[in-house]
């Protein structure tokens, strides 16, 4: 008897703790989140999390692009306007509303990556245009497949001047060639 | 026995009970200054396409079938049409910027290429709205010539 109630205190004390240790976890990751360009997300946040989804297509990986679709969403959802001119304002309003959509499609799509990679199409222009408009805050490369979507073909952006085709995948995985290079 | 009948006799009594929550209509019973119909060039044979096989759940006006009436179809129904609205609501493709228009227009394309849209379960009920080999490539020949279009205009 004495037992047992010793065993549910000691219980309790570790569901309390972990509960507090969770806490201060949670609030130390939305600081350490939050610190850069005053709250909001910036263009370098839509890069990394492009950049994110890409990288899991050429892998084939629709589980990990749909991570890294949910974390574009949020992004675009919490991007901080204050340092942009009322022009880039236009455009990147222009750009978020369409944006944003696709990236929620290819995080709730994964299980679906051929049709991930419709929306990556249509979302790789939108992150072009606002890198083009905006800056990307490092080099990226415009990247052609000409093979993609029944030979219509399609771009994307990557960080690394080798080409690792996101839409073709594995099986194709060096089709395509650099059309840009954006500084 | 006595259980199993007091058990069906409460269902029967849920069901009746649930035929008096009826969801508001999606039917606005007017054409939008917005409406894709008045915004974009569209010929009579795709006008009638995307009546019969997308406007129900894709635009402000939905043509109900009887059962509608009946809970909790109604309901299901109900849900298809918002999320349909919400995706792309042909009501008001005049109000989408540039951008989202020829985004629209492409995952219609992509979707009747894939045979995502229309629904096999709106189908399966709406025979007529099944798309055949010439439906699809009357489609997909307007979402280009629109896609032109639209870019022109900018």
């Amino acid at each position: 008897m004495g037992l047992a109630v010793m065993v549910i205190a000691l219980t309790a004390c570790n569901n309390s703790n972990t509960k507090e240790e969770k806490k201060t976890n949670d609030t130390a990751n939305t600081a350490a989140m939050a610190a850069p360009v005053t709250g909001g997300s910036s263009v370098k946040d839509v890069v990394e999390h492009y950049l994110h989804i890409k990288n899991a297509l050429t892998k084939d990986d629709g589980k990990e692009a749909a991570n890294g679709g949910k974390a574009l969403a949020d992004v675009f959802g919490k991007f901080d306007q204050s340092s942009l001119t009322a022009e880039q304002k236009k455009t990147f309003t222009d750009i978020q509303a369409d944006a944003k959509e696709h990236a929620e499609h290819i995080s709730v799509n994964a299980e679906k990556i051929a049709h991930q990679r419709e929306h990556f199409a249509t979302l790789s222009k939108d992150v072009y245009d606002l890198v083009k408009s905006l800056g990307g805050g490092q080099t990226l490369y415009n990247d052609f497949c000409p093979m993609y979507n029944n030979n219509k073909g399609a771009t994307w952006l990557s960080e690394t001047k080798d080409i690792k085709n996101p839409y073709l995948g594995k099986a194709m995985p060096t089709c395509g060639n650099v059309k840009e290079t954006i500084q | 026995m006595r259980l199993a009948k007091k058990i069906a006799l409460l269902l029967l009594v849920i069901l009746i009970a649930i035929q008096f929550i009826q969801p508001a209509r999606n039917k606005s019973g007017q054409v939008l200054p917005t409406d894709i119909l008045r915004t974009v060039p569209v010929s009579p044979a795709v006008r009638a396409l995307l009546k019969t096989g997308c406007y129900d759940c894709h635009s402000n006006n939905t043509n109900y079938p009887w059962y509608a009436n009946v809970q909790p179809i109604g309901w299901i129904l109900n849900g298809h049409i918002q999320k349909g609205k919400a995706e792309l609501n042909f009501s008001e493709f005049g109000s989408y910027t540039v951008r989202r228009q020829k985004s629209k227009m492409k995952s219609i394309e992509s979707q009747v290429n894939d045979n995502g849209m229309p629904l096999a379960s709106y189908t399966w009920i709406h025979k007529n709205a099944r798309l055949s080999k010439e439906n699809k490539v009357l489609i997909i020949d307007w979402v280009t010539k629109t896609n032109e279009a639209i870019s022109t205009k900018q």
